[in-house]
């Protein structure tokens, strides 16, 4: 915390020598023998400790036919329990620790999560340790928790989004596992229940401690914990398996689609660009995702006429994500008439051919990035938000250190930088558009 | 971070300036300080009593309406591009929630940055602007809502609202605080002038305001807020819900691939007394939020597959399906005991609403034993722990501190009942508070008529899976599928969803 405390002095006082780190604590990161990764964060907080197990594993990794949403659907699984601690069991450990402990799965990650009183730092680490290399469950089992799977897909599928994610994933990708959503198709959920014997291969190839990263943040003592991480996770066999993932191919030619939701809704529209995967080092993409945010944000001149002036949306927004693979840098909009989609469309590409011709004001470049290191920091102030806000940077680098390294390359950019990456990734051969309309 | 609260208290109150003739300051009984001397940002939270139950007939919406016409609209000063503009280098924001009986103002800021803030941040307060072109930016965001979003997106959400509006029709609660199509598109920048001007006054507020601030902010914010009018307001009506005789049920008709149903009962109990941390146990153990241990959620999830999830409440809980752990500020004074069964499949949902059915009411018979009771309150003790890790949040729950007249922190009192709980506590609040045979259901399904059909006969509703199941199920199944919900056909109502929410 006093690092923080600290931090954010210098960052609004506008301090020039601006330490060339950024995260706020210090933090020791060791490799064991086996290839698991842990990363200690010690820092105040009264005697709360947030544990996060990353496994590098997402649903890009479900690289065979019919097995999208498995990682989402295996995250489900590690709460089946072991021999030692039978899922009845752990649940009742869990719960008579007070933890608040839960998971989730995303495109790149699946990631484990605990907060819990610094006590009961042993008994996690043993719960922990046990379930990533013991698990065990019958198919009975198995198949009852699809059923679960199947009732998370049903709860989200009425949402718009839902479809329009769904829709636009496809489109835009080939062959590239990002093809499908984290969820998964849903003759895929539907077959889960046939799958076990997949499942056992699935948790032998990935969930291995040479792709499995553990964060812990918090009122820890580091010598001690480590010696605890050693015990109980020192045993595991390393032998992870990387998948075979093809890569997709550059898009030649823009992609168009359509998606109608069975309910009411106003018209959405969906515009993707193939963008670069996640590198400090690549100046096109750090200045993609200054970019998004100045075209597209609430400062922008497109926000302030459409969403403000006009009033033609209910939202506009755009982002340039963050992933191992290409993602999709994507504008979005919620239009309030249907006959104005193509207007709003129109607008969005007059948005960006000025920024492929015009250089952005230094001023509102400067001010953005002030307000991402200053958000950033902001939102570090818990073990649970320092060990969170950490798992995508892990599980895209293996480190957290990357941090660092995205924020002093936000500092080089230049306004002809955006110019760079705007000329390079919003073209129309790297496009794909997908307008959602509702039935009723 | 170490100084004793009462201290700092003490010296807030000797740096408060001194009332100058004339000047009104907000009395110091209406300031909830939350001082961390070390923490180089402030929060504020600037509470006004006021919510959707103070909504006028025919105009249910403009509390909430009212609201976003502070925070996200222009004042006299700043359009509201300029306000956008102007904060964005500040790296803060300000914002603002409305529930039925509060309505709060909140934003953080760095220190530095505070002599910027500040204006600002009362700007909004007290020089909205009423355009009405932010009046139509608003009304059309929430029209959207009402229309689009809650009858089709979300039927969970959809669930809740209709049970609410259910429980306690008739009554100032009656409506969900978006309020009703017809009544938001009638709404005019006089009325919102009006209702602003009439309930945002200085005598209808409290100042919550936690992290590194100093007597000469607070004394400012005293000064500044005391410049709103005072006016003598009536409070609203305590929500009376209409005594439930047996099962009442809403059945939603649309074309919806799974079935959600909400369902509940008033319960007279509030947080702060020995009952409510009592019943909180049974609570915890019947249907913890979001968390694995919760009885229903084994039963119906873990057992049988069925959903995502199964819980039940005995506070309101808005925005379940976001949150993790309770929302703040969303106080009332009249609560409901709820239960939330996430969508099942279609052709399960009669046997789900039993299987639910059945275990709260095996519950409200049996009590808790001694084991479930000491792995609940020692699971309590710790888990408090992690609703309110941040200022903001601690801010938040001294004001509903103060909502509620607790003596001292609802949190820490939360800690410390758990180790002075005992089992027979637990089960005589279950016996006082809570009751099986009536209660308000709602269910959003397709193919309504012929669940009304089947719930009045109390028809049958065996199940049976795509997957092999333990004996053990199987053979629970053979008495959830006949255990008696009897509903009287006068008290099944079906409705059509584009029926919902136009008044």
């Amino acid at each position: 915390m006093k690092q923080l405390l600290t931090l954010l002095f210098l960052i609004t006082l506008g301090s020039s020598a601006m330490a060339s780190t950024l995260f706020p604590y210090k933090y020791q990161k060791d490799v064991l023998p086996n290839g698991l990764t842990v990363i200690m964060i010690p820092m105040e907080s009264p005697g709360l400790v947030a544990y996060y197990s990353v496994v590098r594993t997402g649903s890009r990794d479900e690289v065979e036919p019919g097995k999208s949403g498995f990682a989402h659907f295996f995250e489900h699984m590690m709460f089946r329990g072991t021999k030692k601690y039978p899922a009845a069991v752990y649940d009742s450990l869990i719960t008579g620790i007070g933890a608040s402990a839960n998971a989730y799965t995303t495109d790149d990650y699946t990631a484990y999560h605990l907060n819990f009183a610094k006590e009961d730092l042993e008994r996690v680490v043993e719960l922990e340790s046990d379930r990533f290399q013991n698990l065990s469950y019958e198919k009975q089992a198995f198949q009852t928790e699809a059923g679960a799977v199947y009732g998370e897909y049903r709860k989200s599928i009425t949402s718009p989004y839902a479809l329009l994610n769904e829709k636009m994933q496809d489109l835009a990708y080939d062959v590239h596992t990002y093809k499908h959503t984290t969820i998964g198709f849903e003759a895929d959920i539907k077959a889960m229940p046939e799958a076990y014997d997949y499942s056992k291969s699935f948790f032998h190839r990935f969930y291995r401690p040479d792709n499995v990263v553990i964060l812990i943040a918090g009122d820890i003592d580091m010598k001690s914990t480590m010696g605890l991480i050693t015990k109980y996770y020192g045993g595991w066999e390393k032998g992870y398996v990387p998948p075979a993932i093809v890569p997709e191919p550059p898009q030649k030619a823009e992609r168009t689609g359509e998606v109608t939701y069975p309910g009411k809704t106003l018209p959405i529209i969906d515009i993707g660009y193939k963008g670069d995967a996640f590198d400090p080092d690549n100046r096109d993409y750090v200045a993609a995702m200054l970019l998004a945010d100045l075209a597209f944000g609430e400062t922008s001149d497109l926000y302030k006429k459409l969403y403000i002036k006009e009033q033609k949306v209910e939202f506009i927004n755009g982002s340039a994500a963050m992933n191992r693979d290409a993602p999709l840098f994507e504008v979005a909009a919620m239009v309030k008439k249907a006959e104005d989609v193509p207007y709003v469309r129109d607008e969005a590409y007059k948005t960006i051919a000025e920024y492929q011709k015009t250089t952005v004001d230094p001023q509102r470049l400067n001010d953005l990035k002030k307000r991402n290191k200053y958000s950033f920091l902001m939102n570090l102030d818990t073990p649970d938000k320092v060990a969170g806000g950490m798992a995508r940077f892990v599980a895209l680098t293996g480190g957290i250190d990357i941090v660092d390294r995205l924020y002093a390359q936000f500092e080089t950019i230049t306004p002809a930088d955006l110019m760079k990456a705007a000329q390079k990734y919003f073209v129309p051969e790297r496009r794909t558009v997908v307008v959602l309309k509702g039935a009723q | 971070m170490k100084t004793p609260a009462f201290m700092i208290v003490c010296l807030m109150a000797l740096l408060s300036p001194t009332p100058m003739t004339g000047e009104y300051l907000v009395p110091d009984d209406h300031i909830v300080r939350l001082p961390v001397p070390n923490d180089p940002t402030i929060c504020f939270r600037i509470w006004f009593k006021v919510g959707s139950q103070d909504d006028p007939k025919g105009k249910e919406g403009l509390a909430g309406i009212t609201t976003s016409m502070l925070t996200d609209a222009s004042t006299e000063k700043n359009s509201y591009e300029q306000i956008i503009d102007k904060l964005f280098p500040l790296a803060a924001s300000y914002s603002a929630t409305s529930s039925v009986e509060m309505t709060v103002v909140y934003g953080r800021t760095h220190k530095d940055n505070l002599k910027e803030y500040y204006p600002l941040f009362m700007d909004a307060i007290l020089a909205p602007a009423f355009k009405q072109e932010d009046l139509d930016r608003i009304k059309s965001q929430t029209l959207n809502l009402l229309e689009n979003t809650l009858r089709y997106a979300s039927d969970e959400d959809l669930g809740k609202a209709v049970l609410y509006n259910d429980v306690f029709a008739g009554t100032p609660y009656g409506h969900i605080t978006s309020g009703a199509i017809e009544a938001v598109r009638s709404i005019t920048l006089d009325d919102v002038k009006g209702f602003y001007t009439s309930h945002f006054t200085r005598n209808n507020l409290v100042i919550g305001i936690g992290g590194g601030f100093d007597g000469e902010t607070l004394g400012m914010l005293r000064k500044d807020l005391g410049k709103l009018p005072e006016a003598k307001l009536a409070e609203a009506l305590k929500s009376v819900p209409k005594k439930l005789d047996g099962f009442n049920v809403t059945i939603v008709d649309k074309d919806a691939p799974a079935t959600a149903i909400s369902m509940g009962f008033p319960i007279n109990l509030l947080r702060g007394t020995k009952d409510w941390y009592a019943l909180a146990i049974a609570n915890s153990w019947m249907g913890e939020h979001r968390n694995q241990s919760s009885h229903l959620y084994q039963v119906i999830r873990e057992e049988r597959g069925l959903n995502y999830g199964d819980y039940s409440y005995i506070e309101h809980y808005p925005n379940g399906g976001r949150l993790t752990k309770p929302p703040q500020n969303v106080s009332r004074r009249q609560q409901l005991f709820e239960i939330w069964i996430r969508p099942v499949p279609n052709e399960t949902r009669h046997f789900a609403l039993r299987a639910a059915l059945r275990e709260f009411k095996k519950l409200v018979d049996n009590g808790m034993t001694e084991g479930d009771f000491a792995l609940t309150r020692n699971f309590l003790r710790n888990y408090v722990l992690h609703y309110a890790p941040t200022t903001m949040e601690r801010l938040a729950y001294a004001l509903d501190d103060q909502f509620y007249g607790v003596q001292g922190s609802h949190l820490e009192i939360f800690r410390k009942m758990m180790g002075e709980m005992t089992q027979t506590d637990v089960n005589a609040a279950i016996k006082k508070y809570w009751q099986y045979g009536n209660m308000q259901i709602a269910i959003i399904t397709k193919d309504a008529a012929s669940f009304r059909d089947a719930l009045v006969k109390d028809a049958p509703s065996p199940i049976t899976y795509k997957t092999p199941k333990p004996e053990s199920v199987l053979k629970e199944d053979k008495e959830i599928e006949v255990f008696p919900v009897k509903v009287k056909p006068e008290q099944v109502r079906v409705v059509p969803v584009t029926e919902l929410f136009l008044k």
